[in-house]
């Protein structure tokens, strides 16, 4: 009698930990399969819609809570370059985008935790207002600015920071690819070789 | 001992906390928002001072807008919720406790700022109120955003803010 009341509680504590465990990496590594994918941007258009399944909206809530809807903005995030690693402070990368069909564009830089990374440099954000939306430009992202006309800090972002971009208002056209969204380029990382 | 009804039962509550995990991880999020924005109030506005690498509120903030959020109520009846015209992109977003998106507003078509009743879902609307919401749940998050990029434009942007309105309608009433 005590074997079994013991057996059924071992069952209900492994089932408890399964279950938490298979929805905690459901969230955590299911997010590409509630997403579209351009290039290494990924992009859900289920954000904040109230249509969102209930994978989409846990994972939307995790990563961004209050976001809006597609019909106001959309975003894309983007956390690898061009070979798949991983983001990293001590790498220097150059973002090089095209007017977008939007009212207006932003491109922040958070640390892994999905906060602004710890530093002071007041360069997280580069935005239309800056970089306009009528020309290409270009963005270098490195912990330190040098010469660049526009800059996101990467210092104190560490590894596996994220570049996310917000398009603010797109047009009605507006329609997402890997030739229309911005590209990403690691320009050198530091213990490479000369 | 048969052991087969004791694996059927852990996989029948590994499912069921599966899904009660996930269909919770929403609600107790926007619940913490919730309450960390109506500690100061519930039914008011609050403006959160420019977006910084100190700020750690909400998840990815956008340091390119200044943000007006107030966790509502409507537990003691509509609620009335409006924004002041910006010069620049803004919008007025609604949030349900379950964290959708239901209601957003911007100045594309309010030029001259918003002033919405909020009800809950299926409560009488109130009578000569020019803009109706309807939330699904009782309780939830409002939030202005105004594109304010620099120190500048955020401390024009607070002062704007000021005429906000989030408010309790009979408590509006009570005051007039």
């Amino acid at each position: 009698m005590l074997r079994q009341i013991l057996a059924w509680i071992a069952a209900v504590i492994a089932g408890v930990v399964l279950g938490l465990g298979s929805a905690w990496a459901a969230l955590q590594f299911g997010g590409a399969a509630f997403s579209e994918q351009y290039g290494r941007w990924h992009f859900s258009r289920a954000a904040g819609s109230s249509a969102a399944d209930p994978y989409t909206r846990a994972i939307i809530a995790r990563a961004g809570l209050l976001a809006l809807s597609a019909r106001e903005a959309v975003y894309f995030s983007l956390s690898e370059d061009e070979q798949g690693r991983p983001l990293s402070e001590s790498c220097v990368y150059e973002l090089n985008g095209r007017p977008l069909d939007a009212r207006w564009w932003s491109v922040t830089l958070y640390a892994a935790d999905n906060y602004l990374a710890q530093n002071t440099d007041s360069a997280h954000s580069v935005d239309a207002s800056r970089a306009g939306n009528n020309a290409p430009w270009s963005i270098r992202i490195s912990p330190v600015r040098g010469d660049a006309q526009h800059w996101l800090s990467s210092r104190e972002a560490r590894r596996g920071f994220v570049v996310m971009l917000r398009v603010y208002n797109p047009q009605r056209d507006f329609r997402p690819s890997e030739a229309t969204l911005p590209v990403l380029t690691t320009v050198s990382c530091a213990g490479d070789r000369p | 001992m048969n052991w087969g009804k004791y694996v059927l039962g852990a996989l029948i509550v590994a499912v069921i906390v599966h899904f009660a995990a996930v269909f919770a991880v929403p609600r107790v999020l926007m619940n913490v928002a919730i309450e960390r924005l109506g500690a100061a109030g519930v039914n008011a506005w609050h403006m959160s001072d420019r977006v910084t690498a100190a700020s750690r509120q909400i998840v990815r903030p956008s340091p390119d807008f200044a943000y007006s959020a107030c966790a509502f109520d409507l537990s003691q009846g509509p609620v009335t919720i409006s924004a002041a015209a910006w010069r620049d992109y803004w919008s007025l977003s609604l949030y349900a406790a379950n964290s959708d998106n239901f209601f957003v507003i911007d100045d594309r078509e309010a030029h001259n700022g918003a002033e919405i009743t909020l009800i809950q879902r299926g409560a009488a609307h109130p009578e000569g109120a020019s803009l109706v919401a309807e939330s699904p749940s009782t309780r939830g998050i409002a939030l202005i955003r105004r594109l304010a990029p620099t120190p500048g434009t955020y401390d024009a942007a607070r002062s704007v803010a000021a005429g906000d309105v989030c408010a309790s309608v009979a408590q509006l009433r009570a005051q007039n």
